[in-house]
């Protein structure tokens, strides 16, 4: 059936978890897309038997026409099915720049084409433009603060950091009490941990 | 939260000079409604560039005092309570900020054809074109330069499309919480005139963003 195969693209889409992406479904993109061409191919086909039966194509009203009618509605169809699809997943692409950082976790890189991850890089090229001519950095300080400082525990061996006017070691497993806005961008990378109290 | 800035400023009054920070409440208190306004509201509204640009100077001001009290060796609490009241007012800025890119990022089609783009400081303005720039060009790649001719189109879904259909808009008829700052009187909540309400004075209301519209946006109104 006409359309089936785009609906697919969009359930996918909407099986995810919020926020979730799973791989670029390549195959099926490409489906849609020669759906499209075939599509297109019939419509041609019948608005140009129209024409050779020398009748006017604004209004005649016979078969050819309702049918070429149905083509162009199922392809219209699947290009917005193909667009959401691509569209959804950049919007989620997007929102990561605030959530990891603008280098993207491997495992998050795998799910995307090449595409996606040109489109990743250029958008927080446009965000961190934008930030620096503000000169005051955006993401950080994402949940409102309670308290200037803050208890964590380092997870992965960090080094030695300036953090103010000193150098703390900041080793695996260690404990430290740091400036809530110096302790964030760890937190975020997935080094450190915030603990309760 | 709500109360933050104001408590912040009731503390030791003895040994720290009001004077140095008197302008502090009205500053805040501004940046706040911006930011509530801002979060509340489905659309984009007018960009405060007075709020942000005194809210920049207070946080700096606030920055030398911290600064300050620390060298001189005030008591260590006090320290701290500036320095939360600090860190309030550069949270509220910077979701401010932070509010308004990303309903730029959502929308920025929407906003980039329709006069919402006036709404945009001049760096908002570079930042969505580049947004946008990117999007067409993904969608152009990935999907648009590959469908037939007459369906290409970025906006339009076809050809024979005569407006554009496919842009992602805000939805402006969501219910927002507000609450009315001064006494409006008899409000038309629709074209009709069927439904009409009192607006009083600090009562608060559940309305249609739609309907509100021009009273957020002319400032008789308040989102929270």
């Amino acid at each position: 059936m006409y359309g089936r195969t785009a609906s697919r693209l969009v359930k996918e889409l909407a099986s995810n978890e919020a926020n979730q992406l799973s791989s670029f479904n390549n195959d099926l993109v490409d489906q849609v897309i020669k759906e499209c061409d075939e599509h297109h191919l019939e419509l041609q086909n019948m608005m140009r038997k129209i024409q050779n039966e020398g009748l006017d194509i604004q209004t005649t009203r016979n078969a050819d026409h309702f049918g070429s009618v149905i083509h162009h509605l199922s392809l219209s169809r699947n290009k917005r099915c193909l667009m959401a699809y691509v569209y959804n997943r950049a919007q989620i692409i997007q929102d990561l720049r605030w959530k990891v950082g603008h280098t993207l976790p491997q495992e998050i890189k795998e799910k995307l084409n090449h595409r996606e991850v040109e489109y990743f890089k250029n958008h927080s090229d446009a965000l961190e433009k934008y930030i620096s001519g503000l000169d005051l950095d955006l993401t950080v300080d994402m949940v409102p603060p309670k308290d200037p400082y803050l208890k964590v525990r380092v997870l992965e061996d960090i080094g030695h950091v300036p953090l103010g006017d000193q150098s703390s070691n900041l080793a695996q497993h260690s404990i430290h009490f740091l400036k809530r806005t110096d302790a964030e961008r760890f937190i975020s990378l997935g080094l450190m941990e915030e603990l309760p109290g | 939260m709500a109360s933050g800035s104001d408590e912040g400023l009731g503390f030791g009054s003895e040994d720290i000079d009001a004077s140095s920070i008197s302008a502090l409440p009205t500053e805040v208190e501004l940046l706040k409604r911006a930011w509530r306004n801002e979060k509340a509201s489905p659309e984009i509204l007018q960009f405060q560039e007075d709020v942000v640009t005194n809210a920049r100077l207070q946080i700096e001001h606030m920055e030398e005092t911290v600064e300050a009290y620390e060298e001189d060796g005030k008591d260590a609490l006090t320290v701290s309570l500036y320095q939360m009241d600090l860190d309030r007012t550069e949270f509220l800025l910077r979701s401010y900020l932070r509010t308004r890119l990303q309903k730029i990022e959502k929308y920025m089609i929407h906003i980039s054809k329709t006069e919402l783009w006036n709404r945009l400081s001049k760096a908002e303005q570079n930042f969505a074109t580049s947004c946008k720039e990117n999007m067409e060009n993904h969608l152009k790649q990935s999907v648009l330069s590959r469908l037939p001719y007459g369906y290409q189109d970025f906006c339009k879904q076809s050809i024979s499309s005569e407006e554009d259909d496919m842009v992602p808009q805000p939805q402006l008829d969501t219910f927002v919480f507000c609450k009315s700052k001064k006494t409006v009187g008899s409000f038309q909540l629709d074209e009709g005139g069927d439904e009409v309400v009192d607006l009083i004075a600090d009562d608060l209301y559940v309305l249609r963003y739609k309907s509100i519209k021009p009273l957020v946006e002319t400032g008789q109104i308040d989102l929270v």
